[in-house]
């Protein structure tokens, strides 16, 4: 060990050769190496952490770029695992940086955080944190947590071995939301810098938590506003009421939503698809997006229902067989054609813009 | 009964941070019915109560000037 690399942590009070062994001794996962991801994964490895396992089976994009900053321009395209990797390594070269280009499922979830010691959750949608949560729970391998909606964070630590009884992410939100509920970064937009402080808030804490300092947020959920610079930290109990798989069988029998899991009765489409049904007759195509959200759409071609507005929609009847749901990027209106799916069953063919309009700007922009 | 309301993330939109003072709220069973009348917004989604910084995992008695915290999921990365 290079003890002059990690020299301004090891001279602190309280910390020490033998919190920085501690460091380098530990097996960190960083799941999602979006905007909690990067920054968490730069200052762990900055640190010492000896052994960062990273997964991410996603791909660079330019939109990506305002948050997650171990990635460049030139970079996009490419696993953001390999370039996550490479930049770390280069940062720190003597530690070891471990890829896992995939996305967890519950098939392969314990076979790799069982190899970590602690497990640093910055994935972006529910059904990857049940599963990190459920995974974690079993392993009884300590859990990071940290999320971001809008310019709030939510920051926690679960199963931590030293403040029994420990709690789980069910202690407080015992069933997933339904899909479209809580609007992701993709359709509600994020300032880069909120998950850089939360990312970094969640290094902080994992840090706190192998070197043994401070009062890490074991049991608790700390409630960050960037807005207002307001923390609100709230103590988490055991609580009851939710199914938490006790084996290995019962984890793989849980439903977790998985994409390729999902029973659907409604079709994902793209642009070209679009076009064709838009040629067919009773058809009502139908804007799920809010009435500020750009790009505005043809009114003529395209009835804008805001999700805010949708349950009222729901209430009433329409006389079109065919209905095509359009958002910015295709994942409320998936949940609008899952609510018409439900009302209607076959009465009616209900379609979703796979991607949104995002992804199709071109068609959108020509039309 | 006077209690404090904080709210986060979406739950925020509709519900301001803010002081009430209603009679026969004397539990947080009766703090989330009433909750859910002001604002049935609230009544489709997941969401938990703190009160006075502790997690709400049964019905709770509420003595006055609490403050209640209401909290939603957060997924975002």
């Amino acid at each position: 060990m290079s003890a002059e690399r990690y020299n301004r942590q090891i001279i602190l009070k309280g910390f020490g050769e033998e919190a920085q062994q501690l460091l380098l001794r530990a097996k960190v996962l960083v799941i999602g190496a979006g905007g909690l991801g990067c920054p968490a994964l730069q200052y762990l490895a900055a640190a010492g952490i000896g052994h960062i396992g990273i997964v991410d089976d996603d791909t660079i994009s330019l939109s990506n770029l305002h948050r997650q900053i171990l990635f460049t321009t030139t970079d996009i395209g490419k696993l953001k695992v390999e370039v996550a990797a490479k930049r770390l390594q280069e940062m720190n070269t003597q530690i070891g940086i471990i890829r896992h280009p995939i996305r967890l499922q519950k098939n392969n979830i314990l076979d790799i955080i069982s190899r970590y010691d602690y497990i640093l959750d910055g994935t972006d949608n529910f059904e990857s944190r049940y599963l990190i949560n459920d995974a974690c729970a079993l392993l009884n391998k300590p859990l990071i947590f940290a999320a971001v909606s809008g310019f709030e964070g939510q920051l926690a630590i679960f199963n931590a071995p030293d403040y029994l009884p420990s709690t789980n992410y069910r202690d407080i939100f015992p069933i997933p939301p339904d899909k479209g509920e809580i609007p992701n970064c993709a359709e509600n937009g994020v300032l880069g810098v909120l998950p850089g402080i939360l990312g970094t808030m969640a290094a902080a804490e994992t840090i706190k938590l192998i070197a043994g300092i401070g009062q890490p947020l074991s049991n608790q959920i700390l409630n960050y506003n960037l807005l207002t610079q307001e923390q609100y930290t709230i103590n988490v109990s055991h609580g009851g009421g939710y199914t938490l798989p006790k084996t290995v069988d019962e984890f793989l029998n849980m439903d977790y939503q998985d994409t390729s899991e999902g029973p659907q009765g409604y079709i994902e489409i793209d642009a070209s698809e679009l076009v064709k049904i838009q040629q067919l007759e009773s058809v009502i195509l139908i804007d799920v997006r809010e009435r500020h959200e750009l790009p505005v759409l043809d009114k003529q071609i395209f009835t804008q229902i805001p999700m805010s507005e949708f349950g009222a929609f729901m209430s009433k009847e329409f006389y079109q067989k065919h209905v095509v749901l359009i958002c910015q990027h295709g994942i409320r209106s998936v949940a609008a054609a899952e609510a018409l799916q439900e009302k209607y069953g076959d009465a009616k063919k209900i379609y979703s813009l796979k991607g949104g309009i995002v992804k199709w700007r071109d068609h959108f922009l020509r039309s | 009964m006077k209690i404090k309301m904080i709210s986060f993330g979406q739950i925020a939109e509709f519900i301001n941070n803010q002081k009430i003072d209603v009679d026969g709220i004397s539990d947080t069973d009766a703090f989330k019915q009433y909750l859910e009348n002001q604002f049935p917004a609230l009544k489709g989604m997941k969401y938990k109560l703190a009160l006075n910084k502790n997690i709400v995992q049964e019905n709770t008695e509420i003595t006055s000037n609490a403050t209640i915290a209401i909290m939603p999921p957060f997924s975002g990365g």
